[in-house]
């Protein structure tokens, strides 16, 4: 079993990974340029109060101690307050309702692009310099050339234009479910006690797709034109010769053998796009006014909310950590070869 | 009020330990020699102080003149602009027009929605309902729906009325003033109004940890300056303010001095009445519900409107008050949809999903506006079309702001502020790079407060010795010469800005293209609100931008900024807290 033997070094080596950004953290709070106290204070605070929150807060404690607390604190998922933007609120509960809103966003985010990337990158690589594969391929590379704020702001701007009755009498506002808005956040309470409410699920679906197709468009692209060269490698092999000598029909190999060797290269593509995810939802978060962590984010870094972004830095680490290692498991499943590289 | 210009609330991040090393080097050569206008303004400053009572209006206005005179001609403010606010409202609202201390003092119950139970509007984030914690005017426009104070601005419009109050009553000295609360006042869970909760809300703003304004009541130049006694550390005595419970409706305060200002510094909503005992942050009461409670989660005011929900971040509901002592509103509720994004702000204002909204610069175009100015200097009228098909009402208000660069005189010298004074083109600027959003600046006060009026303000305008609205080169290079400064030998100086405002970045950047080749070298840095200032109380900025906006239209309010000692940078944030000037360098008993 030297594939798993593999996986489970994989996965302790995510372990230092979480020390080293637990430990950049601390000093960043701590001997940073920011005084947690004054930040929280105000200019107009006096040396008593600031010395009695000082006490209040540990800060007069060995390093040591306040690192063997700070550690043990995250770890048990106890992530401070916020100090500026959600004054003394836990940041817990700072997740609790913006954490949601940034996972509907991914997961969309995500699924787009696999239905439309891969399906598009395949169906061009098994027509390769087609009429097809042509339109498909140079609409892969505008997807990806167009950077997301713009693409974001050109949606919203002919969206918005559509109110009423657009072109050709198309009006997005009335389109399947109504909608008051194209910004805003999705309320996500279509979970009720007497089963799923189709309607805000639909709603919610809808609001959020400009802004997922935006976030995943990058990854569209990419799929689509990895996809496609991974179809055309593996059809090009040696094994597809044999099998086609063989007597296999056409569709036999193709489903059968080709596709499976081409999700290969795939994996590490898919699950990279989600680590852009994480960054790039902070713009298009700002954009759509989707209150979740990415907007938060950047306001807590731009206005001086460290232990906000912190504890946010820390959840957003703890992702990429676990996305890795759903990459090394897919990995051991889907190829073989794993593991037996000596 | 600085806190405002961050972009949303922003807390100054003051104490950061940053060493101010003893041995700067001397790069070049900047001598301490004291100068008349430091002293004129010092002198002019204890005349303000000394000089409080309402008999005094005249001594007072001669030293507000001198105090910007002093300014002006040792140029350690170049004043660039004063902030215009504009406002656009759909055809089927109809609300009362904004004056010039800003959106945040309307209302909302005279406004009227057409074919709507409800108003619509657009806010900048914030994250608390509490009056004494409000700093910025994100809460402060939905406080002002939930509270009410003792007196207020109607709409924004610079004359005080009574709100709560029945009638007021001074005492000859001016020092006690004697407040009557009006009758049969209810809050929102049906408890009178009394005395009892003028005095505990005062305290509040005086005494709670929370507060971030206490200054405005212990204060005689920023703020009441009610009576009181301080702890070794500077803070207040627990129950110590000379405020009395006469009875059931009358309350008497007691000044250190006398104050002009007391109405006007009442208006505050840090100075909303809240019912007695509901949060437990001043001594001797338990509180009945939790701090953060009553910051996010409840209300319980005097106001037109009451709590119905707050998402942090997301939106704020407020309901109708069908109790409201005054004119009950006409609208069920108000909804504000709390968004910062310009392109998402517009988009929402165009989906017709906001009665009354602002709109970026980047979708602004001066050519649609079809406006008047009426006797305030406000400009009124309509706008449009819109993209959307629709034509909106406008309204263009002279707001009490000022936006200005300004030196820290132990770093730049002199001829090196007045010739970026004289490369300055206020027109050019205001035109160019605010797209006309904005209003020429020559002096720090307002001219809708300028102590001699309309006409004193025109012929100050008339005297700005650096040439009005044109670059003076010639002037530059000459002041620049006499000190030494040539286009060879050119003196090196820095400008800070702070991110959020890119109009001081365009601005700071064209004046470092005119300045180049008469004998000084600007070179721009940008940074975050805070950081700004945290170097300014540093003392190591050189010149740099910022703002001040007024929170009741008093000259004094903004002047005391000024006092030379009170610029002190070693001195901030505690014991001083004027601008990063270091003026104090300049006075005979400093240097």
């Amino acid at each position: 079993m030297s594939r798993w033997r593999y996986f489970f070094k994989r996965l302790l080596l995510s372990v230092p990974v979480l020390f080293l950004v637990m430990t950049f953290i601390f000093v960043l709070l701590r001997m940073g340029p920011v005084d947690p106290v004054a930040a929280r204070l105000g200019p107009e605070a006096s040396g008593a109060e600031a010395e009695r929150m000082r006490e209040r807060l540990g800060l007069n404690d060995p390093l040591w101690e306040q690192y063997l607390d700070f550690v043990t604190n995250f770890l048990t998922l106890d992530l401070g307050k916020s100090w500026v933007i959600y004054g003394d609120m836990e940041v817990t509960r700072v997740i609790s309702f913006a954490g949601p809103p940034t996972l509907w966003l991914g997961f969309w985010a995500i699924l787009l692009p696999l239905f439309i990337g891969i399906p598009l990158g395949f169906y061009a690589g098994l027509r390769p310099n087609s009429g097809g594969d042509y339109i498909a391929s140079v609409g892969g590379i505008l997807w990806q050339a167009m950077p997301n704020f713009w693409l974001s702001i050109i949606l919203l701007a002919t969206l918005r234009k559509t109110k009423g009755g657009g072109w050709f009498g198309f009006d997005w506002y009335t389109f399947g479910p109504d909608i008051r808005s194209i910004t805003g956040t999705p309320e996500l309470a279509f979970v009720t006690a007497n089963g799923i409410d189709w309607g805000t699920l639909a709603s919610d679906i809808k609001l959020i797709l400009p802004p997922a197709l935006v976030l995943g468009s990058a990854s569209m692209a990419a799929e689509l034109r990895i996809g496609r060269t991974a179809i055309l490698e593996t059809i090009n092999s040696n094994y597809v010769e044999t099998a086609k000598a063989k007597g296999l029909t056409n569709r036999v190999i193709i489903w059968k053998h080709v596709f499976r060797n081409a999700l290969i290269p795939l994996v590490p593509v898919i699950t990279n796009e989600a680590f852009l995810l994480i960054g790039g939802s902070v713009i298009v978060e700002y954009l759509f006014n989707i209150n979740g962590l990415g907007k938060i984010f950047f306001q807590a870094t731009v206005q001086g909310d460290l232990p906000l972004a912190g504890a946010l830095l820390f959840i957003f680490t703890v992702v990429i950590i676990l996305l890795n290692i759903l990459q090394d498991l897919l990995y051991t499943i889907i190829d073989p070869r794993v593991g037996y590289e000596r | 009020m600085l806190a405002l210009l961050g972009g949303s609330a922003s807390v100054g991040l003051a104490g950061c330990s940053a060493l101010l090393s003893e041995d700067e080097e001397e790069e070049e050569e900047t001598d301490f020699e004291t100068t008349e206008h430091a002293e004129k303004a010092q002198d002019a400053w204890e005349r303000i102080v000394d000089n409080p009572g309402p008999d005094a209006e005249d001594t007072r206005t001669e030293a507000y003149i001198e105090i910007e005179e002093a300014a002006r001609d040792d140029m350690v403010m170049l004043p660039m602009y004063h902030s215009k606010g504009e406002f656009f409202w759909y055809d089927n609202v109809d609300l009362p027009r904004v004056g010039a201390l800003g959106r945040h003092h309307v209302k909302h119950n005279r406004t009227e929605v057409e074919g709507d139970s409800e108003l619509n509007l657009i806010s900048a984030s914030f994250d608390e309902l509490d009056p004494i914690m409000s700093t910025d005017t994100a809460s402060g426009e939905v406080i002002v729906q939930l509270y009410d104070t003792l007196t207020n601005y109607p709409a924004g419009v610079a004359e005080v009325e009574n709100q709560l109050l029945e009638s007021f009553e001074t005492s000859d000295d001016g020092q006690t003033w004697t407040f009557t609360l009006k009758d049969g006042i209810q809050f929102h869970d049906g408890t009178d109004l009394t005395a009892d909760d003028v005095k505990y809300s005062f305290r509040r703003l005086a005494e709670s940890e929370f507060s971030e304004r206490s200054n405005f009541v212990t204060s005689s130049t920023s703020g009441l300056g009610i009576d009181h006694e301080t702890t070794d550390d500077g803070g207040i005595v627990p129950d110590s303010l000379a405020i009395d419970v006469v009875d059931e409706l009358t309350v008497e305060i007691t000044l250190q001095e006398p104050n002009p200002a007391v109405l006007d510094v009442l208006t505050h909503t840090g100075f909303s009445i809240v019912p007695e005992g509901i949060v437990g942050d001043v001594e001797g009461y338990d509180g009945e519900v939790s701090h953060d409670e009553f910051r996010t989660e409840m209300a319980n005011g005097t106001g037109p409107f009451e709590y119905d929900e707050f998402s942090p971040g997301e939106s704020v509901r407020l309901v109708r008050n069908d109790d409201f002592y005054g004119t009950v509103a006409s609208v069920e509720s108000i909804h504000w949809e709390i968004n910062e994004d310009p392109e998402s702000k517009f988009t929402y204002a165009m989906e017709k999903n906001a009665d009354f909204f602002e709109i970026p610069t980047s979708y602004y175009d001066a050519d649609l506006i079809d406006a008047e100015t009426d006797d305030n200097g406000r400009e009124f009228g309509t706008y449009g079309e819109f993209e959307n098909g629709e034509t909106t009402n406008y309204l263009a208000v002279p707001e009490l702001g000022t936006y200005y660069f300004a030196f820290n005189v132990t770093n730049v010298p002199a001829p090196v502020r007045k010739a970026v004074a004289y490369v300055t083109n206020h027109e050019e600027f205001v035109n160019d790079i605010l797209q006309n959003r904005g209003f020429e600046a020559f002096s720090f006060t307002p001219p809708a407060m300028w102590p001699t009026g309309r006409d004193g303000y025109q012929d100050w305008v008339d005297e700005w010795p650096y040439g009005v609205n044109e670059m003076d080169r010639d002037g530059a290079t000459e002041v620049l010469e006499e000190a030494g400064f040539t286009e060879d030998d050119p003196f090196e100086m820095e400008a800070t800005v702070y991110k959020t405002s890119p109009a001081f970045q365009d601005m700071a950047d064209e004046l470092a293209r005119r300045l180049s080749g008469v004998g000084i070298e600007l070179d721009t840095t940008t940074t975050e609100f805070s950081t700004l200032q945290d170097r300014g109380e540093d003392g190591d900025l050189e010149m740099y931008s910022l703002g001040w906006i007024w929170s009741w239209p008093d000259v004094a309010y903004g002047h005391f900024g000024f006092e030379p000692k009170n610029t002190d940078t070693s001195k901030m944030p505690n014991e001083a807290t004027g601008y990063y000037l270091d003026w104090q360098a300049n006075l005979e008993d400093e240097s």
